[in-house]
């Protein structure tokens, strides 16, 4: 599975499923509570309390309902935005600036929900008062199977903090699918916390709901961090976290080997690639990134860029050069050749896959 | 009817509007609730003769927010 698609569905699963549910909870049990109410007992008046003491099995299938209803509209959603993505053919550089603004409103957000400042209140968006009072009275009207569905769509209306990251992020996968598949995965990570939850609310209290606000903000921060140092690696900045980290875990790796300039790198020549020759630069695409990290290549000639792919399902198919305005989506098994315009000698030129997760450089001599 | 401005401080995130906002339906006497999670504070509309802001202040506390 495409390693983005796998960061949603674990982002719905970890800050998507409480954020929600901080967001969206309250208003969902109490309509769900309303719905058991009636099956259980004659209506009570308008001003008596809607939630039962004690958790029931049947709130099972109206959540259940809810929960299918949601990933119907939030996949819908997806598909959408990711439309939109596409008709706007976004480069990597504004995927990347995109990703970026995705990454500083995720953090954002985790400051206002650990009350920083009141500033950070900003990072939040309110539906407006009319379409509140709407949710609050369809929510009331629980006579059938069709008001948690109904629900279910309505929390398009309210998305949480994360899912408006996600939803930018569908935007800048400009593919419809993609898009689709990005809300479906995190929509679906979501749901079990999300039903967890709902199931357990009526002994879950707005204390609760304190404690589960701080894990969100701290989930929000590592995915918020994750998205900013894609989001750099996207646009060719060569200093991010998982360049480093490849460095450190000496997965970097140079063919042609270099003086001075590289170092110990050179050291782990590997055996992956064939070696470059004349004007073509080889790297070997895996489901995990390229290799070699660093290739070396001729300064002022025309060079051959080499991709190989066997059996490669993960984002790294989608190959891009930011600097150049350069994208590929390779194919799962073969062989794509970049053309490369003459650089002159000592550029770095940085690549990544389009999602920003996996990267590598060609330093020109 | 009167219109009174309460200075909610602890509304952590928009759902706490929303809850705020519910008791419009609770409360007899109340006519309508506004409530702002970045000027942490609820507007409310209510009929003197039937409820006072006391209530409305209890009312609030019982369900788990500092009213001021």
């Amino acid at each position: 599975m495409d390693g983005s698609i796998w960061v949603a569905f674990v982002t719905g699963l970890t800050a998507g499923g409480l954020s929600c549910m901080a967001v969206q909870g309250g208003l969902v049990t109490s309509s769900l509570a309303g719905q058991i109410e009636n099956e259980i007992a004659k209506p009570k008046g308008k001003k008596q309390s809607k939630v039962p003491q004690k958790p029931s099995i049947r709130f099972v299938k109206p959540i259940i309902l809810f929960l299918i209803s949601k990933l119907v509209a939030y996949t819908f959603l997806g598909f959408l935005l990711g439309s939109i993505g596409s008709v706007l053919s976004l480069t990597p550089t504004v995927r990347g600036i995109l990703q970026i603004a995705i990454a500083l409103f995720m953090l954002g957000n985790a400051l206002r929900l650990l009350n920083v400042h009141p500033i950070f209140r900003y990072f939040s968006f309110e539906p407006p008062a009319s379409i509140r009072r709407m949710i609050r009275q369809k929510s009331k009207n629980q006579e059938n199977i069709f008001s948690p569905i109904l629900m279910g769509f309505l929390t398009l209306l309210i998305p949480c903090g994360v899912t408006q990251s996600m939803m930018a992020l569908a935007i800048s996968s400009g593919s419809a699918l993609t898009g689709g598949l990005l809300m479906f995965a995190f929509t679906l990570g979501a749901s079990p916390v999300f039903f967890l939850l709902t199931y357990l609310a009526t002994k879950l209290g707005t204390l609760t709901e304190k404690y589960f606000t701080r894990l969100v903000a701290v989930a929000l921060v590592v995915f918020g961090l994750i998205a900013f140092d894609t989001g750099l690696n996207l646009v060719g900045f060569p200093f991010t976290i998982s360049r480093f980290t490849q460095q450190v875990r000496g997965d970097q790796s140079t063919v042609q080997a270099s003086t001075g300039v590289l170092g110990s790198q050179t050291q782990n020549i590997p055996t992956l690639a064939p070696q470059n020759t004349g004007n073509d630069v080889y790297i070997q695409v895996q489901d995990q990134g390229y290799y070699p990290y660093k290739s070396i290549a001729k300064a002022d000639q025309t060079v051959n860029l080499h991709l190989v792919t066997d059996g490669v399902y993960s984002c790294s198919r989608a190959f891009v050069i930011p600097s150049l305005d350069i994208s590929k989506i390779l194919s799962a098994t073969g062989e794509e050749i970049v053309e490369i315009p003459p650089q002159k000698a000592g550029t770095e030129l940085y690549y990544s896959c389009s999602m920003g997760m996996y990267s590598g450089m060609i330093v020109f001599e | 009817m009167k219109i009174e401005t309460f200075i909610v401080s602890d509304m952590h995130c928009p759902a706490c509007v929303m809850r705020l906002e519910a008791l419009e339906d609770e409360l007899a006497g109340v006519k309508r609730i506004t409530a702002n999670y970045k000027k942490q504070n609820m507007i409310v509309e209510f009929d003197e003769m039937q409820i006072t802001s006391l209530e409305i202040k209890d009312a609030v506390t019982e369900i788990g927010y500092t009213i001021a």
